[in-house]
């Protein structure tokens, strides 16, 4: 290496290092991990807000870092696995009960009893999602239910559909031959069957507002129910009038259709407003769909932030994690809806159109099977989804998911 | 296989082929600069249209902050400082092989070769924890490192089929004269494999300059990343940002073909005489 | 002087590459997960169970396929395109520059790029396609099991042929031009000039390149994962995907290990077989 090399490499290490921030000697400094999504700009909000949090803690000092999602969970995982992990990071609530088994994150009733934070502050599917085996493994940070069907006004007024008559799966099933013209490649839902967790996070909407579930309360699964392989019929229904190459589509394609004029409905969390509101798009969003007479129940998902086991700096860190996830605060840090109801509530007003349908349907949702297995539950439900998009009777594929799914325990 | 002598006429079908090589390779690339060029709220035309209706450059200006100019920084010194080291041992390394019989060093790069049939995502964990017990996590030493280890044995085996091709006859003639070994090295050997050395920093730049998986691994704050890995700010949960990835693609490949367009001449003739040796 | 660098650098390769290659083989002798701190010793047991399991099956033939697949276009097509290259026609130098830009970008931009190039609505193939009338409507090429992988190998042919198609140049410059002249005044036409001249003057480089070009076909991970993630219906999942998805993706780092040793002793029989033939085509020549 030639002396200029390594001066300038010196140099960038200095960079760096004062980048990264000077700590005085007295502070404690945590480490806060979260996954950064592209589109809303997010992490100038969570620095100002830690910088809020600072403030009001000046002998705390929160080093943030932002990490694409895609490559969050590998990450995190190698991190916390080689004991190198933050003191505070936010959880996929489906990893939640996993690292709560893992013995990688604390339990949280006593320090959330001694705070007085209480399950009615948060959504209940949050709520449910943060606990497991009877004990509090981490606060809901951000929650969204990945069921709103947002319409194209243009292509229904075309067609001459009432857009709100797509809320029941029998206005929907009406429509959505009216809407697809496979000569001008236009399609009437955006659903998505590739190897990953959207297809099954979409078909658990369908199952569950149909009154079915995938594990019952035991645990067992319930796929091979009636309610659960009507839903699954009805999506494979509503395939015939998707984008073709449903088997390898994901949700962001159908994002670009939507975007582009040749999609009816598009399912998506309610995030996709701000994306919208860019666009030339008329559009409109309802809670989706139900069979008629039942209401729709999405799948609900979102973030927990959870405490480290092997923090040094448990109290500094859990004063952070109440911090974030306060009524006055949580709106400012979260890319989704935030958890924190009344906060949700202020956050959905300003910021969303229908904000009590909005939040009529996020008291309603349920998130994904609590299962510590969970990952390994989805890719059942993955293979089953692929399967019974490429013709596989439903009944057959239910029966093998839930075989499957059984012999995990 | 020159073909002197055919007509004009006689190499149409040749230009043709030309042609069609060149679509096949550049229509992904074009279809990349368009994307480049749209605009974030001009929507993606069905059927696909080769060039966007309002080309503007708002994509590039976006692509180039901060933080770009900080990865491109990074990558530039990971990889400047992996070719200053990884070259100069090579040299040393292949000049040892073809002029002394050195056994251990032959088992040494059968055995990085066969480290390359690893399956490196099953080894991310331990590998990761490696590199924090040597306590390197987030330095540019860690990747430079990994970069070493990886292509020295590759640069090493093509160097080797250079120096071979150097007359044994002209560093004897130096000794006669009177000139120490080290001095007949650096005056004889060196210049004649120059073109050897040229196509081996090409060769190490590019590996390095594309590398993902150690880059990824060995750091996590944002000031220590590379340019591949810095792409997935644009890649999120629910969308990817065409525009703005596939103009920082531009500016990432841009550099490395221009330097190569200077570079081909030796790097093509480099890499046989190493390849035909090996 | 020469030990005192190998020794540093036998340090690095083992402590880089074997030692945590030893380690993933070690642990998949343990029944190990994330949610499994401290895992029991279980043998060879995760074998037996991947070995009775008709997904590892499917896995390895994959693997075979999409290895033999873009390792023949690679070869094959890489070596037509340096001889097209190696003519004297106009424009070459640009054209020789230009050829090296699908490797220069970076792997999951260009998986990303074939991803958009393959979608069925919005790609640039089916509106090419459907423009020349081949086909009707928009294709999905990725999500057909029986297209799925033909499409992913393509993707992997167009990133990694300037490699061969560099190397294969640079063999053909230094081809004796006195034999092919001679060939010529004895009469041979240009194909004959090509397998009896050239290609044994090129078969060395050839035989290397084979083989670099397997291992790391055999071991690439970003083409496949962007494109399909191994769907649809596993039809194009191979080693590397299967241990991410495995290890990240459903925590199970036991399995991701048996997966990743088992992929080793698949891709040394596979190459010692390659060598194998290699060495009776020499002894029969």
């Amino acid at each position: 290496m030639s002396n200029r090399m390594l001066k300038s490499a010196a140099l960038a290490a200095a960079t760096a290092w004062l980048l990264a921030g000077t700590a005085y000697a007295d502070q404690t400094v945590i480490k806060f991990w979260d996954n950064q999504q592209t589109e809303s700009g997010l992490s100038v909000f969570q620095q100002e807000a830690v910088k809020r949090f600072e403030a009001e803690n000046p002998d705390i000092k929160v080093e943030v870092t932002t990490i694409p999602y895609p490559e969050y969970q590998q990450r995190l995982l190698t991190a916390v696995q080689a004991g190198n992990g933050p003191d505070v990071s936010t959880v996929d609530q489906i990893w939640n009960s996993a690292f709560a088994v893992a013995g990688a994150i604390q339990p949280l009733d006593d320090l959330a009893k001694q705070a007085g934070i209480k399950a009615e502050t948060f959504f209940p599917g949050a709520w449910e999602s943060a606990n497991y085996n009877g004990q509090l493994w981490g606060i809901p940070f951000n929650v969204d239910v990945w069921f709103f069907a947002f319409v194209n006004k243009k292509l229904f007024q075309d067609a001459g559909v009432d857009p709100a008559s797509i809320v029941t799966w029998q206005g929907l099933e009406a429509a959505a031959p009216k809407l697809t013209d496979k000569s001008k490649g236009q399609f009437a839902i955006g659903l998505t069957g590739n190897k990953s967790e959207y297809p099954v996070g979409m078909s658990d909407s369908f199952i569950y507002s149909n009154g079915g579930s995938v594990l019952d309360d035991s645990g067992k699964c319930v796929l091979t129910s009636k309610e659960a392989q009507e839903g699954l019929a009805f999506y494979k229904k509503m395939a015939d009038y998707a984008p073709a190459g449903i088997l390898n589509a994901p949700n962001e394609p159908m994002r670009e259709l939507f975007l582009n004029g040749t999609l009816a409905i598009e399912l998506w969390p309610a995030l996709e407003q701000p994306t919208l509101d860019k666009s030339k798009i008329d559009w409109d969003l309802y809670a989706a769909f139900a069979p008629e007479g039942k209401k729709p129940v999405g799948m609900f998902g979102g973030w927990n932030l959870v405490l480290y086991k092997a923090s040094k700096n448990q109290e500094a860190a859990w004063k952070f994690i109440q911090f974030m996830t306060r009524e006055d605060v949580n709106g400012d840090v979260v890319d989704l809806i935030p958890a924190n109801v009344n906060a949700a509530k202020a956050f959905l007003q300003k910021s969303r159109r229908k904000p009590d349908m909005i939040l009529d349907h996020l008291n309603n949702a349920k998130p994904r099977p609590l299962s510590p297995r969970y990952l390994e539950v989805s890719e059942v439900q993955q293979n089953m989804m692929q399967k019974i998009l490429s013709g596989t009777p439903i009944a057959d594929a239910t029966a093998e998911a839930c075989t499957a799914i059984d012999a995990l325990k | 296989m020159a073909s002197r002598g055919k007509s004009l006429i006689g190499k149409v079908p040749l230009v043709i082929l030309q042609l069609a090589i060149a679509f096949l390779v550049l229509a992904p690339f074009f279809w990349m600069l368009s994307v480049s060029l749209k605009p974030a709220n001009e929507p993606f035309a069905i059927p696909a249209r080769l060039w966007p209706d309002n080309p503007t450059l708002e994509n590039y200006i976006l692509a180039f902050r901060p933080e770009f100019r900080r990865y491109f920084l990074n990558s530039i010194i990971v990889s400047g400082a992996t070719v200053l080291i990884t070259v100069p041992l090579a040299l040393l390394a292949a000049y040892s092989l073809t002029r002394y019989q050195f056994r251990i060093l032959s088992v040494f790069l059968a055995a990085v070769i066969l480290a390359q049939f690893f399956p490196a995502g099953a080894m991310i964990i331990p590998i990761y924890k490696m590199v924090k017990a040597a306590n390197l996590l987030d330095t540019y030493a860690s990747l430079i490192i990994a970069y070493i280890t990886v292509t020295l044995p590759v640069a090493i085996w093509m160097l080797r089929g250079f120096l071979t091709r150097v007359p044994k006859t002209l560093e004897e003639a130096a000794a006669i004269d009177g000139a120490r070994p080290l001095r007949a090295f650096f005056d004889i050997v060196i210049p004649l494999a120059r073109p050897g050395i040229v196509a081996t920093t090409v060769f190490v730049l590019i590996v390095t300059w594309q590398e993902f998986l150690f880059a990824l691994s060995f750091t996590s704050t944002k000031e220590m990343r590379t340019l591949p890995v810095g792409m997935n700010d644009y890649i999120g949960q629910y969308g990817i940002r065409y525009g703005e990835l596939m103009a920082s693609s531009v500016m990432v490949s841009l550099p490395v073909i221009v330097i190569f367009f200077f570079l081909q001449r030796q790097f093509v003739s480099g890499l046989t005489a190493g390849a035909v040796k090996g | 002087m020469a030990y005192g660098f190998m020794l540093p650098a036998a340090i690095l390769v083992a402590g880089l590459m074997y030692w945590p290659m030893i380690d993933t083989f070690r642990e998949s002798l343990y029944a190990t997960t994330f949610l499994n701190p401290n895992p029991t010793f279980i043998g060879l047991k995760t074998y037996e169970q991947l070995f009775g399991d008709s997904t590892f099956w499917q896995i390895v033939r994959n693997s075979i396929i999409w290895t033999i697949g873009v390792v023949f276009l690679q070869n094959v097509g890489g070596f037509l395109i340096a001889l097209l290259l190696n003519q004297k026609l106009p424009g070459q130098g640009i054209l020789r520059s230009l050829i090296l830009l699908p490797w220069v970008l970076p792997g999951v931009v260009a998986a990303i790029l074939w991803r958009f190039m393959y979608d069925p609505q919005l790609g640039l193939i089916n509106s090419f396609f459907m423009r020349l009338g081949i086909v009707e409507h928009g294709v999905g090429w990725l999500a057909e099991p029986s297209t799925a992988m033909a499409a992913v190998i393509f993707a992997a042919f167009w990133k990694g042929f300037p490699f061969s198609t560099v190397v294969f140049l640079a063999a053909l410059q230094n081809v004796d031009q006195e034999q092919v002249e001679a060939a010529k005044i004895d009469g041979a036409g240009s194909l004959r000039r090509l397998f009896d001249v050239v290609i044994p003057a090129i078969w060395p480089v050839a035989v290397v390149n084979v083989l670099l070009t397997t291992i790391l076909t055999f071991n690439y991970f970003d083409i496949i994962y962007v494109l399909t993630r191994g769907g649809p219906l596993n039809a194009t999942a191979i080693f590397p995907t299967r241990i991410y998805e495995v290890g990240f993706g459903q925590f199970k780092f036991g399995e991701a290990a048996a997966y990743g040793s088992l992929s080793v002793l698949v891709l040394v029989l596979f190459v010692g077989l390659l060598l194998l033939v290699q060495r009776r085509q020499v002894k029969a020549a």
